[in-house]
Formats: structure tokens, sequence, C-alpha cells
């Protein structure tokens, strides 16, 4: 069983490592955003299915990091490697920032306050207008590396999901989740709740830094309604909720699926495709929180590492 | 020999009620103690206070020499205090064997032995891969006593083990608390039968409304008249 | 930013801020009756005071009735449209984890928004009445913003007295302590729960209908309130219904302040710092003595 999983998703790998060769422009892009969305509810998944703690402001991350990889690009002259990987260490040292304070926060109220990170993050970026070119935007020098960004998106995702895979195969994915199960318990049996749920956040925040300044690279322009929007952490959750939170190919599958469904919607629907998904959203929270895989893994007793 | 608990002026209130009025005990390894009262006399409380759960408003408690009233309830639980709950706080969405090497560190193989072999010792070992929440209420109580067994605490506290637990369940768990006190173990229980309570315990303290009104051995409780008084009405 | 600061400023700022504070009061106290008693956090807050903002709205430009007696009316059609709402969606995350009610609350926020830019286009409308400013001393008051308040004060009033004095007001009081002994106690609660949600849209409702005459109203023009309620309840700790009012003021004045002293770009992140650092030193709020 487990053989025949590990060639197909062998030959899948193949096949997208492959694809830019003889996929068209709108499929590369298309791909690379399902990469990006695997990123995003992958990382989310990390903090909020794992531990409980939902962050409902995780696009900030995936903001702080495009914000950094344009500016580094444009106003220090980096390439965009490393301009990435800075995005990333960006997002992780807001992670930092806000999470000290933030995780002491029982749930309704961690989610109040990621909610509000968002906003203001936007109206910091407006300010430092001299930096970030405010209301206006970042214009990047032009550069088409949409076949290498496809790759980078993709590692990145693999790496996500592989990273998920490791915690959730330790025993600090079990202490992590134990903060979810009983937090109170979990300090009592001497699990450092705090420090665990910084360290999952941190993690949680390095994934959508670099997709965010990958993402800035791409489209080569960015601004702050564009990188800050509420209705990208939703998505993200939505996805990693469809696909089953807490599980390891659950937001992989989350983001495939509903990337796909809101294509065929922008499509075919394009007054109504918010309205639709919006139902779709309610849809999902109300039928199945616990996602595809969350209901097949309680039913059938499927291992952790689904 | 040196007290393994020592506690020192406890006092804890809760906007008006005072639930733990300046309560003084000790407590010395290879004992076994009771904590018995009425319904609020503040038994849980002070369990609380102790291992951190709850921040005292007066007192101390001292564990081994060193003084723990400061610390996050997960110091004080590495510094070997381990406790049961009132009602039970198993991970349900994790396995009864998951349940157990969560709470260690280090060699993952060893603990992984540990976790069942204390299972096999509450015979749950067949039920290692089971949810816990799927579990009955006297198996997860069970678990949740080997879990509390994992880390080899010098001092546990137990908070009415016997409650919903059938006789045989209850034999075993009492023969465990007797074996963990011959290894060297100070075990406190709060509990409301009183079978147990004068079986196992070799010292007994009585908690009214806050305030400790007795402390000795089992009949000498059984017979004070202040005890009976709480118990049985003014 | 080298202007000087008079008093004169400082005062002008204090008395705007006292002035949109009661306005966030109002419209939070719906948001705080809605998470006090459902624990539900309604991320659609902001669009059903939107929607209030519409009903005034076409009232006036349709029937040419005063603005000021339509507010009456908008929170009366917005109570039956929250009632509505709770009945057949959000009764099922009635105290479920808060992701649900989060997301659910965003669907309906989503689709109420988009309705409105389907029925109504993002065009934005706009009140025209009472646009003058009165002169206090060495104070400009704006008239519209003033009955605003007014109306704010008397209807948070009214939503106090009836909290306190009525049995249903009671029963929701109760219910938002503790579900499970108001129903021992005999407590229709999913009545409770309907009403509740009904009333907090009736004040988002009732804030939208004020605002209506003073800024310009659009499809997307709840948003930023969904936010400030939420930084509202938590400054008075939800469930904690004079925090909310504690809570608008400061938020208010702080507001005001923060766009006299820094510039009005920052004033949201100020008040998000003060968030910040409230829930640091009181996680419960700043009056806390209900722990809901």
């Amino acid at each position: 069983m487990i053989r025949a999983f590990l060639a197909t998703l062998a030959g899948v790998l193949v096949l997208l490592a492959v694809y830019p060769t003889f996929g068209t422009g709108y499929g590369v892009r298309a791909t690379q955003q399902v990469f990006m969305w695997i990123v995003l509810a992958g990382s989310w998944n990390l903090i909020s299915g794992l531990t409980g703690y939902v962050s409902f402001g995780h696009v900030a991350f995936y903001g702080i990091g495009a914000y950094a990889g344009a500016i580094l690009v444009t106003r220090a002259g980096w390439a965009w490697e490393p301009a990435a990987l800075a995005g990333g260490l960006a997002a992780c040292l807001l992670a930092v920032l806000i999470g000290y304070p933030c995780l002491r926060l029982k749930g309704p109220y961690f989610a109040i306050a990621m909610l509000g990170l968002n906003e203001v993050l936007r109206a910091l970026v407006s300010y430092f207008e001299g930096l970030t070119g405010g209301g206006s935007g970042l214009s990047l020098p032009t550069l088409d590396a949409s076949v290498p960004i496809y790759y980078a998106m993709g590692l990145t995702a693999m790496l996500v999901t592989l990273l998920t895979y490791r915690i959730v195969t330790s025993r600090f994915g079990l202490r992590l989740m134990t903060i979810r199960e009983d937090e109170v318990a979990a300090e009592a049996m001497g699990i450092d709740t705090a420090r665990h749920k910084l360290g999952a956040f941190i993690l949680s925040a390095a994934g959508p830094g670099i997709a965010g300044a990958l993402t800035a690279r791409d489209q080569g322009y960015i601004e702050p309604v564009s990188v800050f929007p509420l209705a990208m952490t939703i998505t993200m959750i939505v996805m990693a909720l469809f696909g089953g939170k807490g599980t390891v190919w659950g937001p992989v599958l989350g983001a495939a699926v509903l990337f796909v469904a809101q294509e065929m919607l922008w499509a075919r629907f394009p007054y109504l495709h918010q309205l639709l998904f919006g139902t779709i959203i309610v849809a999902v929270v109300l039928l199945m929180p616990r996602g595809v895989l969350g209901i097949l893994q309680m039913k059938y007793r499927l291992p952790r590492t689904i | 020999m040196a007290a393994v608990l020592e506690v020192d002026g406890l006092r804890k209130r809760f906007g008006g009620v005072t639930a733990v009025n300046g309560v003084s005990l000790a407590l010395e390894a290879r004992r076994i103690y009771g904590l018995i009262g009425p319904n609020g006399s503040g038994k849980t409380t002070f369990f609380n206070c102790i291992t951190g759960l709850e921040r005292r408003d007066a007192g101390r408690v001292i564990f081994k020499g060193e003084r723990i009233d400061q610390l996050k309830p997960y110091q004080i639980a590495l510094r070997g205090i381990g406790r049961t709950f009132q009602v039970i706080r198993v991970f349900p969405e994790l396995t009864a064997l998951e349940n157990l090497i969560v709470v260690t560190r280090g060699d993952a193989g060893a603990a992984g032995r540990r976790a069942r072999e204390l299972l096999g010792l509450v015979r749950l070992d067949g039920l290692r891969n089971e949810y816990a929440g799927n579990l009955s209420y006297g198996q997860q109580k069970l678990v949740e006593f080997a879990r509390v067994l994992m880390r080899d605490p010098a001092l546990i506290l137990l908070d009415e083990p016997a409650a919903g637990v059938n006789r045989t369940l209850l034999n075993d768990l009492l023969e465990a608390v007797r074996r963990l006190r011959d290894q060297g173990a100070t075990v406190l229980l709060v509990e409301h039968d009183m079978k147990v309570v004068m079986g196992l315990c070799e010292t007994v303290f009585v908690l009214d409304h806050g305030d400790k009104i007795a402390e000795g051995p089992p009949g000498a409780i059984q017979a004070d008249e202040r005890v009976i008084e709480a118990y049985f009405g003014r | 930013m080298n202007v000087v600061i008079t008093p004169e400023m400082v005062g002008q700022v204090v008395i705007s801020g006292i002035l949109s504070g009661a306005l966030y009061a109002m419209v939070a106290l719906g948001l705080a009756l809605i998470f006090g008693v459902m624990r539900v956090i309604n991320v659609a807050h902001g669009p059903l005071l939107m929607l209030g903002a519409y009903v005034t709205y076409f009232l006036f430009s349709g029937l040419g009735l005063n603005p000021y007696l339509t507010v009456p009316v908008s929170m009366a059609v917005m109570f039956v449209v929250g009632v509505i709402l709770q009945r057949t969606l959000v009764f099922r995350v009635v105290n479920a984890p808060e992701l649900s009610s989060l997301l659910l609350t965003f669907g309906i926020s989503i689709a109420l928004v988009n309705l409105a830019q389907l029925a109504f286009t993002s065009d934005l409308r706009a009140i025209e009445y009472l646009t003058r400013s009165f002169v206090v001393g060495p104070f400009a008051i704006s008239g519209s913003r003033f009955i605003a308040f007014l109306f704010a004060i008397a209807v948070t009033a009214l939503a106090f007295l009836f909290l306190q004095r009525t049995k249903l007001g009671k029963a929701i009081r109760a219910t938002s302590q503790s579900a499970e002994v108001a129903m021992v106690c005999g407590i229709d609660v999913s009545r409770v729960h309907m009403i509740t949600f009904g009333l907090g849209a009736a004040l988002a409702a009732g804030g939208g209908a004020l605002i209506a005459v003073v800024i310009a109203i659009q499809p997307e023009m709840g948003q930023v309130w969904t936010f400030k309620s939420f930084l509202v309840i938590v400054l008075g700790g939800a469930g904690n219904y004079p925090g909310a009012l504690l809570g608008g003021l400061l938020l208010g004045l702080v507001e005001q302040l923060a766009s006299l002293f820094l510039t009005t770009q920052l004033s949201e992140v100020v008040a998000y710092l003060l968030l910040v650092v409230v829930l640091l030193l009181r996680p419960s709020g700043l009056l806390s003595g209900r722990q809901t």
C-alpha cells in the first residue's frame, strides 16, 4: 500500500518537474499558484491545525514577505532568490514579534488580534511610502523568471509538506497537539506550551513569507491591497479545512481542489463567484469541519501521516 | 527525614470566597496521605495552587527544599510533581500510548517501552493504539494515572482516583499506589470514598471551608469530633 | 509634524473622540451581545451596519423621509434580518470552536457584501442632510455627528435599561453567563439567541443609519467597523457590556488623539497597539469582572 503511494507520489513529482517543458503559459502559472496555496494552507495547518490556535491573519506573513522581498530587489538590487529567503526570514521575525504577546491570549482573542494584524500592516505599509511605495505600490524591474519561480514555489510546497510530515510523526508534533486537546493538562504534564506555540507559529510564518516574495517577483508589482487581503487568509483556511486540518496531505488536497473550483467559478460566474465561494465556505464549515482526510482518518483509522 | 513537600500558610481567594485559608502541612517520602473534606472545602483548589494552575494569594510551597510557588505549571511538573484531575483530562485525539509518550523527552525507544510497561500495569496494553477519547470512563482514568507515572514523579497528587471506577480496577489502582510508595514516592490523594482513604492512607488531613481542621492517622480522624461535625452538620 | 499643538486643538479632538466613541460603543455593544451570549465572533457585523445604512438611504431618497426618522425603521428591519440569519445559519455555530463561527460569519459577510454590490452597485451614495457645523466656544462641532452622538447615547441607554429591567433582558444576561443554568431556570435559550442576534444586528444597523448621513455609502463601508468593534469589545472585555461603552469611548479618543499627534494613517496602528498592550496586561479586557 505504502509502496504504491510512494510510487504514485514519485510519478506525480516527476510529472510536475517536467511540466514547464510542455505546458501552456497559463497551465504553468496555474500550477504555480496551486503550489503557492499548498504553502499557505500547509503553513496555516502547522499552527492552527496542530495547536488549535486559529491564526486569522496569516496572510500578514505573506504580505510582509512580499514587501521584504520586493524592497530588497528594487532598492538594494538583490537577486530574487536570496530575497525570497529574506522574505521568509522577515515573516519569521514578525511571528516572533506578534506571537510572543498574542499567543498568550485565549482562542477567540487570539483570532481577533490576528485579524487586526492585517489591517495594521496595510496601514503601516501605506505610511512608510518612501520605502514601500505606499498606496501606489511597488514595481520590480522586469524579469521573466516564471519557470525558475515555478520550481522555487514547488520546492517550497514540498518542503512545507515534508516539514508537516516530520512534525506530525514526532513527539514535538504530539506535544503541539496536546495544546489543541487540553492546554491546561499539557502544562500540568510538563509541556512548555508557550514555547511550543511560538515555535509552531514561527515555522508557520516562513512558508508564506517565501511565497509572498516569490509571487511579488513573479508578478512584478505589488500594492498593499494585493498582498494583505483578508480573503486570502480565508481561502487558505478553507483549503486546509476542506482537505483536513491537522493532517499532512489535507492542505495539499484542499489547495488543489479548491483552486480548481475557484477558477471554474470565476470563469463561469464572473459576477457571482465571490458569493458562490462564500457559500462553499459556509458549506465546508457546517457540513465537514474535519475535512475530507480528517473524516477518512477517523472512519478508517488511518495513520496520522495521512 | 526532610519533608518532600512543605506548604506554609497557603491562601487563595476567589472574589469574596476564601477557598484555601492559611493551610499548612508537610509530606514525607515513602508515605501515602489522604486529603478529605466536605464538598467545597478547597481540596482541588489546594492541588491547583501546589501545581501552579492557580496563583496563590499568600503562603509558600516548598518542594524538595526549593520554593515552587512562583513557577509556571510546566516547570513544577518537570521538577517531579505529577497529578491527575477530578474531571479526567486525557488527550482525546491521541492514542493511549501517545498520551503517555508525549510527556517524555529524550530516548523515544525507552519512552515507548516504559509506556507499554505502564499500560500493561493497568491492563490497557491491548488498547494502546485506541484514541483515548474512545475509551470508557474507567479506562481513561487509568490512562491518566499511567500518564502521571511516566516521569517517575517524587510527589503524586491524585484527585479522586476512585470516583467512577469499578471494584476490580480500583484494587489494581490501589495496589499500584502502594507499590509507588514502596519505591520511594509520596502520594497525596483527595478522595470521598472513605473505605479507600481509611484502607490506604497513613495520615489524613481534613479540610473544611478552606481550613485544615484535623490531621492524623485514619482511626483518629474518624473519631474526631470536628471532622464529624464538618461532614454531618452543625 | 512640527505643528504647535494648542489646548484648543486637544479639546476639539477630545470632543470628536467622544462623539465618535459613542457611536463605536453602540455598534460594538451589538457585537458584544452576540459574543457574550453565543460565543460567536460575528465578522458580518460590518455588513449588517452597511445594510442599515442602505435602508436609511433608500427611505430618504425614495420617500423623502427625514433620515433620522428612518433610524428606528432601519433597526427594526435589520433586527428581523438578524433573527432570520440566526435561525437559518448562525445557530449551528453557537458555542462552537471559534474557527467555525469566524468562517461562517465571514461567509455570510461576503455574501451580504456581494449581494449589496449586485443590488446597489458599488457607486457611492450620500445623504445630504444637516451638513452644518455649529460653534461652541473655540470648538466646531459637526451637526450630523452631534445628532448621531445623541442617538447613540439614547439607544445605548435604552439597550441597557432593556438588559437590566426587562425579563427578556435579564434572560439574555443570564444566558450570557451560563446557558446551562439559564435553561434549567426555564429560559428558552434558542429564543434568546435569536433575539440577541437580532438585537446585535439592530444596533449595527442603527450605527449604519446614523453614519449614513456623515460618510459615503457603499457596499464595503462596513469592514472597518467590524475591525473597530472587535477592538472595542476586546478593550472592554467581551461579554462585559458596560465595558463595551468604555472601550468605545477609549477607542474614539485614542483614534482622534493619535490623528492629532501622529497622522490619521497611523491611528489604526495605534488603536491596534493599544489592543495588544491591553491584552498583554489584562487578557480579559479592561473591566474584567465577568470572566465569560
